[in-house]
C-alpha cells in the first residue's frame, strides 16, 4: 500500500497549492482529484469566466471604438464558439501547468475520489470503477464546494442552470434570469449582456452585490441599469416553471411574472463533503455541513486537517491557497494560525470591484469612530484617457490613529488597485502615509492616494468642499 | 428663453407647467457645468419623486450628481431618447432634453419656484 506523509483529498486552489507547499518542505505528498486539478477554481469558475470577460472585453472596445477614433469597416461578430473555444485552451494550458509543477515536486496526482476507512486509512474509487487504498501521516480535506440549489428552482443543467453549466453553454441565450447579484451572478451579467443576451435579475438583498460596501453596491446598481439589465432588489423569486412556449416563467413573491429562455441560478455555493465517508473518522461538523476546524485548520481528529471552501469560512480561491499553506505546514510540524484580518475581494465586472478590509457598516457596527475619504475615478487624467471615467475609490480610516481600516474600489482595474489598500491595513498604514507615498502620474493608482487625501479633506484635483 | 410658462428649482432644475402636470428638465447653466452628459438616472414611470430630494442622478465627463426634484408628483412619462442619447440635454436642456413628465401632488409647491430672471441672478 502506497503510503504518503500527507495525503491531500480535492485538488483545487486549497489543494494544489498545499501539495506544492507541503513537497517544498519535504514531505512525499499525494493529491487526489475527481476531476481535473485546479479545481472548481480553475476549470468552472474563476479562470473560465476571466477568459470569457476577455473575450467580451474585446468586443466592447470594438463596439466603442468610434469613441477612440477608430472606425470599424465590415462586421462585427462574437463567435461563441471560438470564445469557448479559446476559454477551454487557457484552461487547459494552467492544468498542464500544475500538472507539471506537480511532477518536477514528485507529488503523486491520483485521478479519483477518496473516502476515509479510518484517520490515516483512505480509499481512492478511481474513475473506472475499481479501488485503491492508501495510507497517510496526516489528510488535507479540501473538497471545496458546489452550487447552491434549493426546490423553487431545481437546476436541471439545461432551462435551469448553474454556473458549471453557464461556462460550458454551445449558444449564447436571446434572454436570462440571473437569481441571485453576488458576484457570480454579476460577472454573469455583464457577459451575456455583452454578447447580445437580455438580461433579467433578482436579488433577495437590497442592492446589486450586497455584500459590498454600500457605495460599491449603488454605483453596481447605476451600471447594471445603465445597460438595461433590470434588476429587482429586496424579493424573493417564488417559483420557476416552463411555460407552454419553452420559455421559463419565473414568479416573484409580489406576483409580478418574469420570462426568459434560460435562468441561472447564483444563490451561493455549498460545501461539497459527499463520497468522504466522514463518519468512518467523525469529524466534527457544524449545522451547515461545513468542516469544524481550530485556529491551526486541524479537525477534532489529530492529523487530519481541513481547508477551503468545505470549512465554511470565506469561501475565495485565494483563502483556500493561503489555508492549504498553514494546514501543510502544520501538518509536517509547523505550529501556524491562520489570519483573516486581510483578505482582498476582486469581482471581474464591468466596472470591476475590488475591496479589502472593513465596509463603512462593519467599521460603524465594531464602534470605529471613522472618517472616509472618496475619489472618484472621472477626476484622473489617466482615466479620460482611457475612456473609463466610471467609479471610486473609498478609504475608511480611523478617526483616532487614521489607521486605514477599509479600502473599496470600483472603477477600471480595481481587482489590481485594491492590493495597495491590502498592504496598508496589513501594515497598519495610516491615511496620511499613503497620501504622502507619491504616485506615477498619469495612474489609476492616483485614485488611491487621492482618496487616502481626502481622508482628511485635503484632495488636489477636486473643487474645495462646500 | 424668456417663456415665462419655466419656473426654476435653485438646485438647477426647470419645471414647465401644463395644468396639473408638467414638464421637468435640467437648465441650461447646469449643462455648460456639468459638461458632456454620459447618462442620466431616471425615476420610472409611476415613482414618486419629492421636492427638494433626489428624483436621480445625471453623470457627465466631469461628476455625478444628484438630480433635486423641483416639485413633487407622480412620474408619468420618462424622456427615453434623452436616456438613450444624453447628449440630447446638452444640446438642447430647455426642449428636446426635458427629463419627466409628472402629475403634481402639490401645485401650491409652483410659488416657491424662481422666475426666470431670479434664478439666473443664482447662477452664474
Amino acid at each position: 500500500m502506497p503510503k504518503y506523509d500527507v495525503a491531500i483529498i480535492g485538488g483545487g486552489p486549497g489543494g494544489y497549492v498545499a501539495a506544492i507547499r507541503g513537497a517544498q518542505m519535504g514531505g512525499k505528498i499525494c493529491v487526489i482529484e475527481k476531476e481535473e486539478v485546479g479545481g472548481t477554481c480553475l476549470n468552472w469558475g474563476c479562470i473560465p469566466t476571466k477568459a470569457l470577460i476577455a473575450s467580451t472585453s474585446v468586443l466592447r472596445y470594438i463596439k466603442e471604438a468610434q469613441n477612440y477614433g477608430i472606425n470599424i469597416k465590415g462586421d462585427v461578430e462574437a463567435d461563441f464558439p471560438a470564445i469557448m473555444e479559446r476559454k477551454n485552451k487557457v484552461v487547459a494550458t494552467l492544468v498542464y501547468g500544475i500538472k507539471a509543477i506537480f511532477k518536477s515536486y514528485d507529488i503523486d496526482l491520483i485521478k479519483g475520489t477518496g473516502s476515509f476507512l479510518a484517520p490515516h486509512r483512505l480509499k481512492v474509487t478511481l474513475a473506472e470503477g475499481s479501488h485503491e487504498e492508501i495510507e497517510a501521516e496526516k489528510v488535507l480535506i479540501a473538497t471545496g464546494s458546489v452550487p447552491a440549489v434549493i426546490p423553487a428552482f431545481p437546476i436541471d443543467g439545461k432551462k435551469i442552470i448553474s454556473s458549471d453549466e453557464a461556462v460550458t453553454m454551445k449558444e449564447v441565450p436571446n434572454s436570462i434570469l440571473i437569481i441571485g447579484a453576488g458576484a457570480i451572478g454579476c460577472e454573469f451579467a455583464f457577459i451575456l449582456h455583452e454578447l447580445g443576451c437580455q438580461v433579467t435579475m433578482v436579488e433577495m438583498l437590497a442592492h446589486a452585490v450586497p455584500l459590498e460596501d454600500i457605495d460599491t453596491s449603488r454605483t453596481m446598481d447605476r451600471e447594471l441599469k445603465k445597460r438595461k439589465i433590470k434588476l429587482y432588489c429586496g424579493i424573493k423569486v417564488q417559483h420557476v416553471k416552463e411555460d407552454a412556449d419553452g420559455m421559463m416563467l419565473a414568479t416573484l413573491e409580489s406576483g409580478e411574472q418574469i420570462k426568459a429562455e434560460k435562468v441561472l441560478v447564483s444563490i451561493g455555493r455549498v460545501f461539497d463533503v459527499k463520497g468522504l465517508d466522514l463518519d468512518n473518522i467523525k469529524v466534527a461538523q457544524g449545522k451547515r455541513g461545513e468542516i469544524l476546524v481550530n485556529d491551526r485548520l486541524e479537525t477534532n481528529v489529530p492529523g487530519i486537517y481541513a481547508i477551503g471552501d468545505v470549512i465554511g469560512g470565506i469561501m475565495l480561491a485565494h483563502v483556500a491557497s493561503k489555508e492549504g499553506i498553514v494546514a501543510v505546514e502544520n501538518a509536517l510540524g509547523g505550529n501556524k494560525k491562520i489570519d483573516y484580518r486581510v483578505v482582498p475581494a476582486t469581482i471581474f465586472t464591468n466596472p470591476e470591484i475590488g475591496s479589502v478590509g472593513l465596509k463603512e457598516r462593519e467599521a460603524r457596527e465594531q464602534g470605529f469612530d471613522i472618517r472616509i475619504g472618496m475619489f472618484p475615478y472621472r477626476a484622473l487624467g489617466k482615466s479620460h484617457t482611457m475612456g473609463e471615467i466610471v467609479g471610486q475609490a473609498k478609504i475608511i480610516a480611523d478617526a483616532k490613529t487614521d489607521k486605514i481600516l477599509g479600502v473599496h474600489i470600483v472603477g477600471a482595474h480595481a481587482t489590481d488597485l485594491v492590493h495597495e489598500g491590502a498592504i496598508a491595513i496589513q501594515h497598519g498604514i495610516t491615511a496620511q502615509q499613503l497620501g504622502d507615498t507619491i504616485h506615477s502620474h498619469p495612474t489609476l493608482s492616483e485614485v488611491l492616494m487621492e482618496a487616502a487625501h481626502d481622508v482628511h479633506q485635503i484632495a488636489i484635483d477636486m473643487p474645495k468642499k462646500t | 428663453m424668456g417663456d415665462e410658462s419655466y419656473k426654476f428649482h435653485k438646485e438647477h432644475l426647470w419645471f414647465k407647467a401644463e395644468g396639473d402636470t408638467g414638464m421637468i428638465g435640467i437648465t441650461d447653466y447646469a449643462q455648460q457645468q456639468l459638461g458632456d452628459i454620459v447618462y442620466v438616472d431616471l425615476p420610472d414611470e409611476g415613482d414618486e419623486i419629492k421636492k427638494d430630494e433626489s428624483l436621480g442622478e445625471v453623470e457627465s465627463a466631469k461628476t455625478l450628481s444628484d438630480l433635486i426634484a423641483p416639485v413633487s408628483g407622480e412620474v408619468i412619462e420618462v424622456n427615453n431618447n434623452a436616456v438613450d442619447d444624453p447628449s440630447i440635454i446638452n444640446k438642447d436642456p430647455m426642449g428636446e432634453g426635458w427629463l419627466l413628465k409628472v402629475k403634481l401632488s402639490n401645485p401650491s409647491e409652483l410659488d416657491d419656484l424662481l422666475s426666470e430672471e431670479d434664478y439666473k441672478k443664482l447662477a452664474k
